[in-house]
């Protein structure tokens, strides 16, 4: 069952590499739909509230070095898998034919999918090491081939090109995790109580001694770190995002900076819970988090260039999710998991809507379009939605969340929250400011004329389409839906494969 | 001094014991037999059809040599013979294995490759079969003189093939190149076995292996003989600093020759590293620790950087493989069966990959000669995508990206590494395995750059056969990895449960 959740999409993609053009669409959306449906089986027949993993496959697979292939789902792989397979399908619904040679993007995203399951579902360190590389093949390529540049884009500057952003997002991720593969082996080698293993549970039950773990922390952290991305570690991020796709962003953004959120509560908080020699890493990432907050709020206040400014925004949302895992208790530890969920969601609609826009106007520059509220109705009140959502209102998801983690980190270091809540104070200004200089005209300024809507950019009066709403529904009811319950996913969490340092209950 | 009581010469050799004794080097007869009837086919069939038909005689007896060393492997191992000058231990089996298969891809790649440039056809696939022999020699040796024999045998048909291209001086200048370097690097290890002789009283390496412990590492003899084969081994495994050569002779040879002898060479070289100093010089491991690790550290940072800077394929694999070979010291460094397990590993990984790299560049051959600049790639993915697709498995397979072969070497040399306390050569070979990946995804990305007229490809068979196959085994045993792991330990056991 598991095993099918991560290679029905990348058969998938290979059955969509190998056949003829024309099969492209429907295959690929009729795969990530089979995905999306197991993954939903998967959500159905889980029980909450058992411990350890469910649905658990073992099958050995190096038996001399005792990797094993040994998948399990628990209460927080099970909502990251959902995400990963929902917004898959929308990824596909949105390269629709926006995207130049659908087959090789269809086929890799569905790859990359299939990639990013497999990181989620694994309970082997080293499988876990086998996904977290292989998906950045199909993110490389994707990058590179399918992503776009300079002015005819949209971009405000011109820009990095595609091919240098995509290196440089290699370059930055593989230092990280091959750094990491040293940690793989260094927890097969020192951790498990001289076991010589890879299993996730082994390790966690037997750390290795406090001075070993300073240092495979580092080396882990800086992988997980760079995926992120943290701050200061988030240089590949505005490149990265500026010249993706917004149909790859969907799941680019969406899920593949979970991977990394999820690593880390995965591997750092439980295999590596005292790394401390000469000092203690475990104070350090939280302040890294925090400042990545403030910083990426900072910096998207700064942006013209609007998939930029929700591209820092995410760097500032990522680190309510890091602060969340590092403050040691269950609030924080469940809301950064909901904030992980939540983030995806809101960064996927986020980048579809600035990409509407900017398919519409030709332009990102938020200075150079305005009025457009009055000819895109629907496409201002999504917008709405989804920008209050950004900002942390309540009832929306993004709310729970952020102050399940702003609760959690009170607990562990209160300046923490307090300098955190920066973070919610700009979010406000950032994305209510790009809301209103799309849509309305400023206070004291004249109204144009009825017919001349965002005459400025040239802009055609083109409402989104029901084809673009039905993209966007899931997300929104999504959004309301956690929002107002979040103990939906929160129910689930306390099932967990082996249990973490902190209790979950 | 060291004193050795003379052995008494007991001179029984029984019919039955030949027997035996042929028994256990099999492969190596049925390469030579081989070779011997090429030769004379050569002689009786017309100019016209002796290419392609040497070529099928080459292909059916190497595997006869492969079936005949699976034989003896599903068997268990064979054992030493001819009084311990040659084995057919699990070790040699495994490398006669790797061999075999390596000859095959060389014949079935460079039938097409020696047609299109009008060389000599059937003297092309003798040469390669006597390299063959030569390297299969050198697996199974376990005397200083069968080794050497080996290695004489190996370098001196790659002399001749560096150099077969006859109107093309860079051709020419390779083989001269590598002749003399060749020529030295073989001084070296001649020389250094005098010295170990001398200090041992014995050119078995059973005998050295007894005879030798820690406490001889104050024997002059000793230390010097084993300085000078450490650097007569580094040449052959084009170990940093004793590499220069290689980049141009990669260059220089003809392609299938590079293709061959990039992976053929440096696993002779290996086997033979492991042969002497694994197995029979434990007791001064850390007199050629200490130098290989140097040479290992060198390679690793070395061969990465100025791969980096190359316009040229070849040379770009040139100094790709001078970085593998670095990597591979790791798993020498560290021995035992884990260690020689994933040395054995990452050759036979190695052999797909990096022969799957080269062999793609034959099909881009035309009559004029080959075209290796990066820019000559160009338009290759556009025109024929699955060549594209393949040409990046190679790629990022040897860049070490899983689910592809190259992970898992990596994986298993850094582990053994790490294992035995060699944890600052495994941070340095991921350090530059980073470096590596720029220049790796370089050559992608020359692949998959669109270009108006895209070469026309050679669409014989041959290397289109051999590049698939590699393409597909690269895959399937980094799926897979456990069937040759496995292969691996038991061909690392003779050599490792001291």
């Amino acid at each position: 069952m598991l095993t099918a959740l991560w290679l029905v999409p990348v058969a998938g993609g290979v059955l969509v590499g190998l056949l003829p053009r024309r099969w492209t669409r429907p295959l690929g959306l009729v795969t990530s739909l089979v995905a999306l449906a197991l993954a939903v089986a998967v959500a159905v027949l889980f029980q909450g509230g058992h411990s350890g993993y469910q649905f658990e496959e073992y099958v050995p697979w190096v038996r001399d070095y005792s990797i094993s292939y040994h998948m399990g789902i628990d209460g927080i792989s099970l909502w990251l898998v959902l995400l990963n397979a929902l917004l898959t399908v929308i990824a596909i619904l949105a390269a629709g034919d926006r995207v130049g040679r659908p087959r090789g993007f269809i086929a890799l995203i569905l790859m990359l999918e299939g990639g990013m399951a497999g990181v989620f579902l694994a309970a082997d360190l080293l499988l876990f090491y086998f996904f977290w590389e292989a998906q950045l093949i199909p993110a490389y390529f994707l990058l590179w081939q399918w992503g776009e540049s300079g002015r005819e884009a949209g971009s405000v500057t011109q820009g990095p090109t595609p091919s240098a952003a995509a290196t440089k997002f290699v370059l930055y991720t593989l230092v990280g995790s091959l750094l990491a593969l040293v940690g793989v082996i260094g927890e097969y080698v020192y951790g498990g109580g001289g076991a010589h293993t890879f299993d996730l549970r082994t390790l966690a039950a037997h750390p290795p001694s406090e001075g070993i773990q300073f240092g495979l922390f580092f080396l882990f952290a800086l992988a997980f770190a760079i995926k992120v991305p943290l701050f200061p570690f988030h240089g590949w991020l505005p490149d990265a995002y500026a010249v993706a796709p917004v149909a790859l962003l969907v799941t680019f953004a969406g899920v593949m900076g979970k991977t990394g959120a999820y690593a880390m509560l995965r591997i750092l908080i439980p295999l590596l819970p005292h790394p401390t020699l000469w000092w203690d890493w475990n104070a350090v990432m939280p302040v890294l988090a925090v400042l990545g907050i403030v910083w990426g709020a900072l910096m998207a206040l700064a942006q013209r260039d609007a998939k930029l400014l929700v591209a820092y925004s995410s760097v500032s949302h990522m680190g309510f999710i890091v602060l969340g895992i590092f403050a040691f208790n269950q609030q924080g530890q469940q809301g950064a998991v909901l904030q992980m969920v939540n983030h995806g969601v809101l960064i996927a609609a986020l980048f579809l809507l600035v990409g509407w826009v900017a398919a519409r106007t030709g332009t990102r520059d938020r200075t150079r379009m305005r009025y457009l509220a009055p000819g895109m109705p629907v496409f201002a009140g999504v917008f709405l939605v989804v920008t209050l959502a950004g900002l942390g209102l309540p009832t929306l998801n993004s709310f729970v969340g952020e102050f399940m983690t702003l609760l959690g980190a009170w607990q562990y270091a209160p300046a923490l929250a307090v300098t955190g809540c920066l973070g919610l104070v700009l979010a406000p200004v950032y994305m209510l400011r790009l809301f209103q200089g799309l849509m309305y005209a400023g206070p004291g300024e004249q109204l144009p004329p009825p017919g001349a809507h965002g005459a400025e950019a040239g802009i055609v009066r083109a409402d989104v389409a029901s084809r673009e709403l039905v993209l966007l529904l899931p997300l929104l009811v999504l959004m309301v839906l956690l929002g107002l319950y979040p103990y939906l996913l929160t129910q689930a969490m306390t099932s967990l494969g082996f249990p973490l340092p902190v209790p979950w209950r | 001094m060291i004193t050795y009581a003379a052995a008494q010469p007991v001179i029984t050799y029984t019919f039955q014991q030949a027997g035996s004794d042929l028994r256990q080097i099999a492969p190596i007869a049925t390469v030579t037999v081989t070779l011997l009837v090429a030769i004379l086919v050569d002689l009786v069939l017309p100019a016209r059809r002796r290419g392609s038909v040497v070529a099928v005689i080459s292909v059916i007896g190497l595997l006869v040599a492969l079936g005949l060393a699976g034989l003896l492997w599903i068997q268990g191992g064979g054992h030493s013979a001819y009084f311990g000058f040659a084995t057919g231990d699990n070790l040699a089996l495994f490398f006669e294995m790797l061999f075999s298969v390596l000859g095959i891809l060389t014949v079935i790649v460079s039938n097409a490759y020696v047609r299109r440039r009008d060389f000599l056809e059937a003297e092309f696939h003798v040469l390669t079969l006597a390299a063959v022999a030569g390297m299969m020699v050198l697996s199974a040796a376990t005397s200083l003189v069968t080794i050497f024999l080996g290695l004489e045998v190996l370098s001196i048909a790659l002399y001749v093939a560096c150099g077969f291209a006859r109107r093309d001086t860079t051709s020419q200048e390779a083989a001269a190149k590598y002749l003399l370097i060749g020529g030295f690097a073989s001084a070296f290890v001649l020389y250094g076995m005098a010295l170990v002789y001398g200090g041992a009283g014995s050119t078995r390496l059973t005998d050295i292996a007894q005879r030798i412990g820690p406490n001889d590492a104050t024997n002059p003899l000793l230390i010097l003989g084993v300085l000078l084969l450490g650097v007569g081994f580094a040449f052959k495994i084009s170990g940093v600093p004793f590499h220069q050569w290689t980049p141009d002779v990669y260059q220089g040879a003809p392609l299938p020759v590079t293709a061959f002898m990039s992976v053929g060479t440096k696993a002779a070289a290996f086997a033979m590293i492991i042969r002497v100093f694994d197995y029979a010089l434990p007791g001064l491991g850390a007199e050629w620790q200490a130098l290989l690790a140097l040479v290992a550290a060198g390679s690793m940072i070395v061969g990465n950087l100025l791969a980096i800077v190359q316009t040229s394929v070849k040379r770009l694999l040139a100094y790709s493989s001078i970085a593998q070979g670095g990597y591979m010291l790791v798993g020498v460094l560290a021995g035992g069966q884990r260690g020689i397990g994933a040395v054995l590993f990452y050759l036979f990984a190695y052999m797909f990959m990096n022969f799957g790299a080269f062999a793609m560049l034959t099909v881009l051959v035309t009559p004029e000669g080959e075209h290796d600049r990066l820019e000559d790639l160009h338009g290759l993915a556009d025109r024929y995508p699955v060549l594209g697709v393949m040409m990046s498995i190679f790629m990022l397979s040897l860049a070490g990206f899983p689910p592809l072969v190259g992970f898992f070497g990596k994986l298993l040399l850094f582990i053994a590494g790490v294992e035995t306390g060699w944890t600052w050569l495994v941070i340095i070979g991921v350090l530059t395995s980073v470096i590596s990946v720029a220049y790796y995804l370089r050559v992608v990305y020359h692949v998959w750059t669109p270009h108006a007229e895209a070469r026309q490809v050679d669409r014989a068979p041959g290397p289109l056969i051999a590049v698939g196959v590699s393409a597909l085994l690269s895959v399937a045993l980094g799926i897979l990895p456990a069937v040759v792991q496995s292969a691996g330990f038991v061909g690392a056991s003779p050599v490792a449960g001291r």
